[in-house]
């Protein structure tokens, strides 16, 4: 009798095999549904909606939330004070000491109707490279060592040439806060949630809460794979970010990082600050967004989730001036990140800051009227911005309960 | 694993270079289970062509969350089967035998090997019940795990399990017998 397994070698011997021609018209024919799936995808059919978005200097307010979202999750990981160490972590935080390059989707969800998911794909490489491709082909690329970026927008055939300004001294070792940050999961986790199924797989789930940012961390314990982690942001409720599709250590080539601008694509430049969102980001937001609106006002709410909403109403309303299309295409990409910046401080402040933000219908120029305010760590007064956008440091008991 | 992961990335961003890749690498694993599952060489390429096809259309919301091959050799079932169900509905009403050698004579799909065990071996392959051939073809050239094959069959493990056992014995006792003779 034919024992089983010689059976089974024999099936596997059943091997069929076309040849190079043959091949050769297979993969003609999937390249050409390819190009025809390309052109189709491109095509006028498809909603335009990132089009609308990114052509519209209001609605790019929904963009630069994104944005920031990515931004804040790409630079702020995990962090917590109690320590749960399991084997997993361990594991995980092995691998992640050994990396020189990281890969990671982001996609980030608003409440904001008719505001699509954002995906960004985003790759880190020693010593200082970093990729970000967006929908729509745009990709931005930095070298955080020389200080410069490119982004590279297809359909208008256009390139960004970025200047990157007050990066600090660690250089490109600070695009890997990301990694440094994941490296400490086991002393950070303070939460375990058990249990759960993730596309098939069974996967364990920890949670993590620091300055505003809870992060929920999916970890595969049979294989050792960081599977998702999915992040909510106290200053930003229904605005949520998940990162999927870890890598660790692919063979990233230079040439996804190159600064060489494709030819034939028009030229724009931007100076961009690398440094740590200020205050004087928040004042410049709140001075651009006073410049907009007829009446002065300061923007009704400082929520991203609710800001490209309640914008929208506002344009309806016709409470914009009429010089949104008017400014340059220059002028718009430094407002978006006038506007990203902004943000970006109110959403990394902590809770126990006891933030407020108390400026809708205030117009500016009342030197009285207090905005915004909050109370940096160790110290006994709060630093409140008022409608002149001026400065001062307040007693807590002396501002609006 | 991650070099699979890696071309899929570099596909996601447009570089055909990475699809081609992906092609090279597991178009004639897909070509020998399509072949096994269907006993048609000719459909067999066409299922190949169509499994890729499908692969780039749906790109942009393709998430790879086991293994690539495991993902192409779903397909590739799924596929066949698609294929059977039309070709049963077809009959011998369109095809006769005759036409059909003819066709397959005229493929540029072959067995790689040609033995006679092997002829006999296909031959008995090709009359084992569709499900049976489905879960050793999937678990011996798809490289599934039984609990794949099942939720691909919408069985239990164990059912797939007997059916590969059953599948097993019927190919060993017709050879043995076929020596026998």
């Amino acid at each position: 009798m034919r024992p089983a397994e010689n059976i089974e070698k024999l099936i596997k011997k059943l091997r069929y095999k076309a040849g190079a021609r043959t091949h050769e018209k297979i993969l003609g024919n999937v390249l050409q549904a390819l190009d025809e799936h390309e052109r189709q995808t491109s095509g006028v059919t498809k909603p335009e909606i990132w089009r609308t978005i990114m052509s519209n200097k209001i609605t790019k307010l929904a963009v630069a939330a994104a944005i920031v979202i990515a931004v804040l999750i790409g630079s702020h990981y995990f962090a917590g004070p109690v320590s749960v160490t399991t084997s997993a972590y361990a594991e995980i935080a092995q691998r992640l000491q050994n990396a020189r390059t990281l890969l990671y989707t982001v996609t980030t969800t608003t409440p904001v109707q008719g505001m699509p998911n954002m995906v960004m794909e985003i790759a880190f490489k020693e010593p200082g490279y970093m990729r970000m491709t967006m929908p729509r082909g745009y990709v931005s690329v930095m070298d955080c060592i020389q200080g410069k970026g490119l982004s590279i927008i297809p359909e208008k055939k256009q390139f960004i040439e970025m200047e990157i300004s007050n990066l600090p001294d660690d250089g490109g070792r600070r695009q890997f806060d990301a990694i440094e940050k994941l490296r400490s999961l086991p002393e950070r986790a303070d939460e375990v949630i058990g249990e759960r199924q993730i596309d098939g797989r069974t996967v364990q789930g920890f949670r993590v809460t620091e300055e505003g940012m809870t992060n929920t961390v999916w970890i595969d314990p049979k294989t050792r794979e960081l599977v998702k982690v999915e992040v909510a942001f106290d200053n930003a409720p229904g605005i949520s970010g998940t990162m999927t599709g870890f890598q660790f250590n692919a063979d990233l080539p230079d040439e996804l990082f190159s600064l060489r601008p494709p030819d034939g694509y028009t030229r724009l430049e931007l100076k961009v600050d690398g440094g740590e969102a200020s205050e004087d980001d928040l004042i410049e937001f709140f001075r651009l967004w006073s410049s907009w609106t007829k009446d002065s006002t300061f923007p009704p709410t400082l929520n991203p989730a609710e800001l490209p909403k309640v914008t929208m109403e506002l344009i309806k309303a016709g409470k914009f001036g009429p010089d949104q299309t008017a400014t340059t295409e220059q002028q718009q990409f430094d407002d978006t990140m006038t506007i990203t910046r902004g943000m970006m401080f109110v959403m990394k402040l902590p809770a126990q800051s006891n933030w407020r933000y108390a400026g809708e219908n205030v117009k500016y120029g009342d030197a009285q009227t207090p905005i915004f305010w909050y109370q940096p760590s160790s110290s006994a007064t709060c630093r409140a911005i008022y409608a002149d956008l001026s400065v001062k440091d307040v007693a807590p008991e002396n501002l609006p309960k | 694993m991650v070099e699979d992961r890696l071309l899929v990335w570099k596909f996601k961003r447009g570089s055909k270079d990475a699809l081609r890749a992906i092609y090279q690498k597991y178009a004639d694993e897909l070509l020998s289970l399509a072949g096994n599952l269907l006993d048609d060489k000719a459909a067999a390429e066409d299922v190949v062509q169509d499994v890729f096809v499908t692969f780039v259309q749906s790109i942009e919301k393709f998430r790879l969350t086991g293994s690539l091959k495991g993902y192409l050799a779903t397909c590739a079932a799924n596929r066949c089967r698609d294929y059977r169900r039309r070709s049963n509905r077809r009959q011998a009403t369109v095809e006769n035998k005759a036409q059909r050698a003819s066709r397959e004579a005229e493929s540029p799909v072959q067995l790689v090997i040609c033995s006679e065990e092997l002829q006999k071996l296909s031959g008995a392959l090709r009359e084992l019940p569709d499900e049976q051939r489905e879960t050793i073809v999937l678990h011996l050239h798809g490289g599934m795990r039984f609990r794949q094959i099942a939720r691909v069959q919408n069985v239990s493990t164990k059912t797939a399990q007997s059916r590969y056992r059953y599948g097993l014995d019927k190919l060993r006792s017709t050879l043995n017998g076929e020596v026998r003779r």
